[in-house]
């Protein structure tokens, strides 16, 4: 009876083929009748043959490192003496001499070229949105205090709607003023007859050049002739030359302050057209108490700014100037009062021409729409060009 | 020695019979034929000069084991051949290194080589390799130096009796028995663990 190890042995000597002719035979006619056999020789021979082919590669690779070792150290001594060139070195490939750090930056580039693109591209895009934001914010804010909203009218936003309709209505291009049209907007009214305006200082703040623009169309070039950022008014007068007068102004200038409750009105441009609103004076004093101010219920919007404020008997009592936006129908207006001690400054000094205010209140006692009839051709829209 | 192998250029099938028969300068040349190639390659899509060199080594491994086996058939030339082994060895490492997340920039247009086979193949033989080098880490002395003694360097078991110092043959041999059995066990376990 042949043991394990016999048969080990014996598995050896067929690999190595050292068995003779008949017992080799013997062996190959037992290894087929019997599969435990077969089975225990190839489990031998598996393991066998990879430990052998496991030396095969160990010993492979051992070549080629040499090979490698060879080319490596050819190349190093080419490089000192710049000799023959060998058929199978590189010419065939251009090489690039590039420097150490250069090399380095090369590997580092290549290896995070992607991360960086994403890195730098949301830089750009942060900074882009950025600057936006705070150049939209600051626009927006400029003139005015937290939750107080002025009232002038940024005409570029409305502008293309009002292109589409006049195109649609008229079914041809629209007018070449159009072109014209200021950045912003808001709405004036006469100061006295021979061609002085009031407006809000925030409406031409900024301004490069002004355009007053009546009811009827007429177009009048106008300039600032005194600005009081605190109580935020404006005085205008027209430039040109073809104007004569606006005529006898029907209302007149309240030097006291309006009772609280009055019934007061407005109109104003916040459209290119003209739009009267009502309400009452609710309080004496403006946003966060400014006593320069009123408090007023009307609905007022952006171009309502600059606006006329009446009282019942057509007594101008104040100028619209802004809202709080987080207050229910909170307009303010600044008091007549001031305006009226903002011109008697101006005409004691002396500069320019003399004041020469509406005197006769021609309101009092007509109904609010023969009022209104009679007010709207000295309420003007104010154009502002940037 | 470069001078002696440069002045002889051998044709693909030339290549192919003279490794088939052991021929080392053979080898050499091959090597050397098409190592620029290689190099340049892997140095194009963001690899260094020494990943180069590895790449190159293990795909000539790839061809060298098929030829010395006899079961390469090569449907196209041996530059062919190695560079789509090379691109896929070189394909592997990259997305092991994990940053890759582009395209390749190729030289030649990929074509049907017949090496995805070859290097499946090729895998599984590393894989088996790598349990058999674990198996014989595993063994200990004086086991693993009596069966690397036999099985790869070859030596006769009268060799191994000197060297080792056993009393007879008969001794070596026994011990040598033991040792395969251990080698055995260890290498069939560990290679079932290992399959993936």
């Amino acid at each position: 009876m042949m043991t394990e190890a016999d048969y080990y042995a014996l598995f050896d000597a067929y690999r190595q083929g050292e068995l003779e002719m008949p017992a080799r035979l013997n062996l190959e006619r037992r290894l087929a009748a019997d599969p435990v056999l077969a089975q225990r020789f190839a489990e031998f021979e598996d393991v066998t043959s990879t430990l052998s082919g496991y030396g095969h590669r160990l010993n492979t690779r051992r070549k080629l490192r040499a090979i490698q070792a060879e080319i490596d150290a050819e190349q190093a001594v080419k490089l000192h003496s710049d000799e023959e060139v060998l058929e199978t070195g590189h010419p065939t490939m251009p090489t690039l001499h590039i420097s150490r750090t250069e090399q380095k930056l090369r590997e580092f580039w290549q290896s995070h070229r992607a991360t960086m693109m994403v890195a730098a591209s949301v830089a750009v895009m942060a900074v882009f949105t950025t600057l936006l934001g705070i150049e939209w914010w600051r626009a927006s804010q400029k003139p005015s205090l937290y939750g107080y909203t002025v009232l002038r009218r940024e005409v570029e936003r409305i502008k293309r709607t009002q292109r589409a309709m006049n195109r649609a209505i008229q079914g041809q291009g629209d007018t070449p003023e159009a072109a014209k049209e200021g950045k912003f907007s808001g709405t004036g009214f006469a100061l006295t007859s021979d061609g002085y305006l009031v407006t809000s200082y925030h409406v031409i703040q900024g301004a490069d050049s002004l355009l007053i623009e009546g009811r009827d169309q007429q177009r009048f070039r106008a300039e600032p002739v005194f600005t009081d950022v605190a109580h935020d008014l404006a005085i205008l007068r027209i430039k040109d030359k073809s104007f004569r007068s606006f005529g006898r102004l029907p209302y007149s200038f309240k030097r006291g302050t309006a009772d609280l409750g009055e019934k007061v009105y407005t109109l104003g441009y916040p459209r290119e057209d003209l739009v009267f609103n009502d309400g009452s004076l609710s309080a004496r004093s403006g946003f966060e108490g400014d006593s320069a101010f009123y408090q007023i219920s009307i609905p007022v919007n952006p171009g309502n700014s600059g606006g006329p404020l009446l009282d019942e008997r057509g007594n101008l009592i104040g100028i619209i100037s802004g809202r709080q936006m987080d207050v229910q129908s909170a307009a303010f207006a600044t008091k007549s009062s001031y305006l009226m001690r903002l011109v008697d400054s101006l005409s004691a000094a002396g500069a320019g021409h003399p004041y020469t205010l509406p005197r006769g209140n021609q309101l009092a006692g007509s109904s609010r729409p023969n009022q209104i009839r009679k007010l709207q051709d000295y309420v003007f829209v104010v154009k502002v060009y940037e | 020695m470069a001078k002696a192998t440069a002045s002889y250029s051998y044709t693909d099938d030339e290549f192919v019979a003279a490794i088939r028969c052991g021929d080392d300068r053979a080898l050499a040349q091959l090597y050397r034929l098409h190592l620029p190639m290689i190099s340049h390659y892997v140095l194009q899509n963001s690899g260094t000069e020494d990943e180069a060199k590895d790449v190159y080594q293990e795909g000539i491994m790839v061809f060298y084991e098929k030829v010395r086996d006899g079961s390469l058939e090569l449907s196209c030339q041996i530059k062919t051949y190695l560079y789509a082994v090379c691109r896929r060895l070189w394909l592997k490492r990259l997305t092991e290194k994990t940053r890759f997340g582009g395209h390749l920039d190729d030289h030649e247009p990929y074509l049907e080589t017949g090496a995805e086979a070859d290097l499946v193949e090729a895998e599984e033989r590393d894989r088996r390799f790598a349990t058999m080098s674990e198996a014989l880490d595993l063994i200990g002395e004086p086991c693993r130096s009596l069966l690397e003694g036999f099985y790869l360097l070859d030596k006769s078991m009268q060799q191994l009796t000197a060297e080792f110092g056993y009393t007879n043959a008969d001794n070596a041999k026994n011990q040598k028995y033991k040792c395969l059995v251990r080698l055995k066990k260890l290498f069939f376990t560990n290679y079932q663990e290992s399959e993936p």
